[in-house]
């Protein structure tokens, strides 16, 4: 029995089913003649070995009304653009240049240009919407320029000129943003670049002037040809390359320097690898994760890790060295993480179900949440045992030096109950079993192995 | 001309000529001349006038 992806239903000719654990994607007429000239090309065969694009093989029967039927490996870990880093968004973006670029030159085209079609498979961007290429029909325009700034090239722009974090926008709007939008946020000193005139401000311009008017056919008898599909590539090529965000100074950077995560780093450490050999988790969450040190010795045993830290510049510098290494990078607030939205509000899931993890660690993360989030304390403990997997949870006391700087402009009337050791430990009585626990060398925290009851 | 699923955008079908280059910035001129230009008279690239195009007619070979 198979059930629609909901994720995928915008291309009439091609769209993904869920099969038990097998990924189907269904073509009709149009969509099986793309399939047949992209998987007859010798750019696909280097492609899919590569890694940059997803392997497909098309299988013996498809079930009518279907033209054909290919069969896609399944990706360990779906990521959505507005929990990328900017590092992720930009090689996604050169990806998507690089695969189209190559495509012309195989005489075919990619239909879209959206970062949804790339996923992150052990720390490198592979496109997977085969459904997207098609033949190359001579005098046409890239369909997918408009869609490519509004969900690739303006985001990076709106990080690397404007510095401002482009998730929340990509959050809120799946679509991106309009050129116009994008030319309301330009700042002084960028609004006459050339980048920002052209692909910003007179896409903007051109949009309200000429809406509606069909001109694809007018383009192709202009003489329009691929070479100047060629040439935006390559511009736009050379524009992201060389965008970088200021990686601004929060705090968070040097976390890793302040003296009780070096204290305690090797005791946590050691208290996670025995759970990780009692649970042999096949897919972990890192809740707070920081500079990814604990997703690391959770990746190091064959488990998939998956490192959510609300810090872009730390996950960034993790994403940059976790090519290999079983690392998934999610920027994500923990009070906040992403939900399923869109199109009747399944369209893209929440980080939650996408994740479904075996075992969630929750390391120097839930004083954040108690005080800095002020979360009672027994909300944050129904939200871990509702994970329904075992927690490695460090529990931190009021009492602690680190607790003192995110209370210090509280008053006591102000603090949620719970958050002393006494009161913790009921609450955790309620809802977990504790398997193990170990109290660190400060004395104001504790680590807990729970097993929701 | 049916479009795809995805709305492509008129205005940056014609600019992504314009970014092409000096080429495509002919290209885009003659495309957008063929459009707005319909159905009304206009001095050509060269000065000269030409003639009135129907809206369902297809642009002039030039």
């Amino acid at each position: 029995m198979s059930t629609p992806d909901p994720g995928s239903f915008r291309d009439p000719a091609s769209h993904v089913v869920l099969d038990g654990d097998k990924v189907i994607r269904l073509l009709d007429e149009r969509g099986l003649e793309g399939w047949r000239a992209l998987s007859d090309s010798e750019f696909f065969r280097t492609a899919v070995a590569d890694g940059q694009v997803i392997a497909a093989v098309e299988l013996a029967d498809a079930p009518d009304p279907s033209a054909a039927a290919l069969e896609h490996p399944r990706l360990p870990f779906i990521s959505y653009p507005y929990e990328w880093t900017f590092s992720m968004l930009k090689d996604a973006a050169l990806l998507q240049l690089d695969l189209l670029e190559k495509a012309l030159a195989a005489g075919l085209t990619i239909k879209d240009a959206t970062p949804y079609n790339i996923q992150f498979v052990d720390g490198r961007p592979m496109f997977i919407d085969i459904g997207s290429f098609e033949p190359y029909r001579a005098g046409e325009p890239w369909i997918g320029y408009r869609q490519f700034t509004r969900q690739f090239l303006f985001p990076l722009l709106m990080r690397a000129w404007v510095g401002v974090p482009f998730q929340p926008w990509l959050r809120g709007d799946l679509e991106g943003l309009t050129p116009a939008q994008m030319a309301r946020l330009l700042p002084f000193r960028k609004r006459f670049n050339t980048s920002a005139l052209l692909h910003v401000r007179l896409q903007a311009r051109m949009e309200s002037r000429m809406a509606d008017r069909a001109v694809r056919k007018d383009l192709s008898e202009a003489g329009f040809t691929a070479d100047l599909i060629l040439a935006n590539v390559r511009k736009l090529r050379a524009l992201i390359q060389s965008l970088n965000w200021e990686n601004v100074e929060d705090g968070w950077s040097t976390y890793v320097e302040c003296s009780h995560v070096t204290r305690d780093r090797s005791a946590k450490a050691g208290f996670l690898t025995s759970a990780l050999q009692k649970y042999a988790p096949a897919r972990v969450i890192d809740l707070g994760a920081n500079d990814g040190h604990f997703s690391q010795v959770a990746a190091e045993t064959g488990a998939l890790a998956i490192a959510v830290d609300g810090h872009e510049p730390v996950l960034d510098a993790l994403y940059r060295q976790s090519a290999g290494t079983g690392v998934a990078v999610v920027v994500g607030d923990l009070a906040n993480l992403s939900p399923a939205q869109g199109w009747a509000g399944v369209e893209r899931s929440s980080l939650i179900d996408r994740a479904h993890p075996d075992l969630a660690i929750a390391y120097g993360v839930i004083h954040h949440l108690i005080y800095g989030a002020s979360i009672p304390p027994r909300e944050v403990l129904r939200w871990l045992a509702g994970l329904d997997c075992p927690v490695i949870l460090e529990f931190v006391s009021p009492a602690d030096e680190m607790v003192a700087k995110l209370i210090g402009n509280k008053l006591p009337h102000e603090l949620h109950g719970g958050g002393e050791e006494q009161e913790f430990r009921s609450l955790l009585d309620e809802m977990f079993v504790t398997s193990d626990e170990q109290r660190l060398i400060s004395g104001t925290r504790v680590l807990f192995a729970l097993e929701p009851r | 001309m049916i479009f795809g699923y995805l709305d492509p955008g008129t205005g940056s079908l014609i600019l992504q000529a314009v970014v092409g280059g000096l080429a495509g910035i002919g290209v885009a001129y003659k495309a957008w001349r063929s459009k707005l230009g319909r159905g009304a008279t206009k001095p050509g690239p060269d000065g000269g006038n030409e003639e009135p195009v129907e809206d369902t007619a297809q642009p002039a070979e030039s």
